[in-house]
């Protein structure tokens, strides 16, 4: 079935992102003065305002940091209700915010907060692949 | 003889983003305000860290997180070409008042690169992609209102300190309480509405789900609402024939303005805008006789309450839970019946202002249908509101006339 919900909008100096989801990577941009991984790209680095920036594959892997249950949504998220929405520490270091697969919307409380997850991408059209991340080990 | 501000700030730089006219590569807005603040930094030598203050005509809070800028002082005047104008004066008053040191006015606007990729003027972020990075990295994932992003924050104060939904849940009935006393609350009495009149925690607790953990009862209600307040000097305040209740302290921040850049989901920038407001009022937490929070949602409330010392952190739902905050008790909270059910339009700051001034005024007795009403015996009350999710917080420390 085709994708039919919200697709967003590529930006410009986003691309190299969305180049790699289409290979299954995970790029993320990281400041080459301060080293650090920043979430999400920004045209300066948000820590010490370096110019410098790269990107570098992620592993593709990271942990709950918080989650929620969506019992009331808009638009063609109505049909998928309920799902569970989660904010995903990254292992490089900050954070993504993900719909989360491979967990039971209808016992929440069996969610763990720390458990490892893993990114997998989601064809929604030929030029976009949207990353989701699956809990793989609690 | 010159005015009071005469001469009490100056302009210290200007500098345009690296390529300005018909641009061959089209660029965002967004893109043209970073390039310019990075240039004239650099021409001043004033660090993009020291920005204390941010003018701009629109969405001052994403310039903000995009730079993860904390600032004391946020403006987003937008009438118009003008409006840079009257920045600079905005900026001159904020610092001539001693609240801010260094103050950024900031543009962009692809006015031509638009006709190619959108995104035209400093404040339309809302369709994401070229316009906003952090809406183009979360539209996908299925948020929606309010409830549906709060609900995160509510898990892991959970998971952090222990709390249970329950704690939470007293929140809601405790206000509801305040509201059974204020004939103007929507939720005043079954008469009034259908879903109106007491509530217990147990009825809270099993409410319909929204987002989980929250039940419609931890959610504040969508009505209408319209309000207004006055602000005058103290030579005018003198010779009115209302009472004045006067601003002893005023502070405001941000965290964030996509939840996705909430660093700490159990706290907010109330604890800077609080400590400005304490720092300028001469006053701390233990000073304050009553409060008014922004409570979109019963953790908003909690949440808060630790911000503004008023609790320990992890401890904000004990207000209500042991009756301090409840009618009756020794800190009322939310006295009007709050956004959870007294009126919540959208935007709750105005109501926290009208009810502050009615508790200090002495005038907070409603006294129609021969109620006991809501007025108590404060004089000094903490406003705190809340923007966005979670995001921004301004906070007024308020004193009655003596
Ligand atoms: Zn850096």
């Amino acid at each position: 079935m085709a994708y039919d919900k919200p697709i967003p909008s590529q930006g410009i100096h986003t691309q190299p992102f969305w180049a790699g989801t289409k290979e299954g990577k995970l790029m993320l941009p990281r400041c080459e003065d301060c080293n650090r991984v920043h979430w999400y790209p920004r045209l300066i680095c948000p820590h010490c305002h370096s110019k410098n920036l790269e990107w570098i594959e992620g592993s593709g892997e990271g942990r709950i940091h918080t989650y929620a249950v969506q019992h009331l949504a808009f638009g063609p998220w109505q049909k998928e209700t309920p799902y569970v929405t989660a904010y995903i520490d990254l292992n490089e270091g900050d954070r993504m915010l993900t719909v989360l697969k491979g967990v039971d919307p209808l016992k929440p409380e069996e969610i763990k907060i720390g458990a490892k997850v893993k990114v997998e991408f989601e064809e929604a059209n030929e030029d976009t692949f949207i990353p989701f991340w699956r809990v793989i080990e609690e | 003889m010159p005015g009071k501000l005469f001469k009490s700030a100056a302009i210290v730089g200007a500098a345009e983003a690296d390529e300005i006219g018909f641009l061959k590569q089209p660029k965002t807005s967004l893109q043209l305000h970073i390039e310019a603040i990075s240039n004239v930094c650099e021409q001043t030598g004033i660090p993009i860290s020291a920005i204390e203050g941010v003018f701009s005509t629109g969405w001052s809070s994403e310039i903000c997180e995009h730079l993860d800028l904390k600032p004391k002082y946020i403006d987003t005047t937008a009438v118009g070409g003008c409006s840079f104008e009257m920045h600079v004066h905005h900026a001159m008053a904020a610092i001539h008042s001693g609240i801010i040191d260094i103050a950024l006015v900031t543009h962009g606007e692809n006015g031509f690169s638009a006709n190619k990729i959108g995104g035209r003027g400093a404040g339309n972020y809302s369709t994401g992609g070229p316009s906003s990075p952090s809406l183009e990295m979360t539209k996908a994932y299925g948020l929606g209102g309010a409830p549906s992003n709060y609900a995160h924050a509510m898990v892991r104060h959970m998971h952090r300190y222990g709390t249970t939904r329950e704690d939470y849940a007293h929140i809601a009935k405790v206000t509801r309480d305040w509201a059974t006393l204020n004939p103007r609350a929507a939720m005043y009495s079954k008469e009034k509405h259908p879903f109106g009149g007491p509530i217990t925690v147990e009825q809270v607790e099993d409410s319909r789900l929204i987002a989980w953990p929250l039940t419609i009862l931890h959610c504040c209600m969508v009505a209408d609402h319209g309000g207004a307040v006055i602000v005058a000097s103290p030579k005018v305040a003198a010779r009115l024939k209302t009472k004045p209740v006067w601003i002893a302290g005023a502070g405001e921040s941000m965290g964030h303005s996509n939840m996705l850049e909430m660093d700490d989901f159990t706290a907010t920038s109330a604890a800077r805008s609080a400590e400005a407001a304490y720092t300028m009022a001469g006053m701390g937490p233990a000073d304050m006789e009553m409060a008014l929070l922004y409570d979109s949602f019963t953790i908003t409330a909690a949440i808060t309450a630790e911000m503004l010392g008023l609790a320990p952190k992890g401890e904000g739902h004990m207000l209500w839970k042991d009756g301090r905050a409840a009618p009756g008790g020794s800190f009322p909270i939310n006295t009007n019946g709050g956004g959870l059910s007294f009126n919540h339009s959208g935007m709750y700051g105005m109501p926290l202002l009208i009810e502050a001034y009615r508790q200090l005024s002495g005038t907070a007795e409603d006294g129609i249908n021969g109620d006991k009403g809501k007025q108590t015996s404060a004089k000094t009350c903490i406003v705190n509101g809340t923007g966005g999710t979670l995001s921004t917080t301004g906070t007024l420390v308020l004193v009655a006339d003596d």
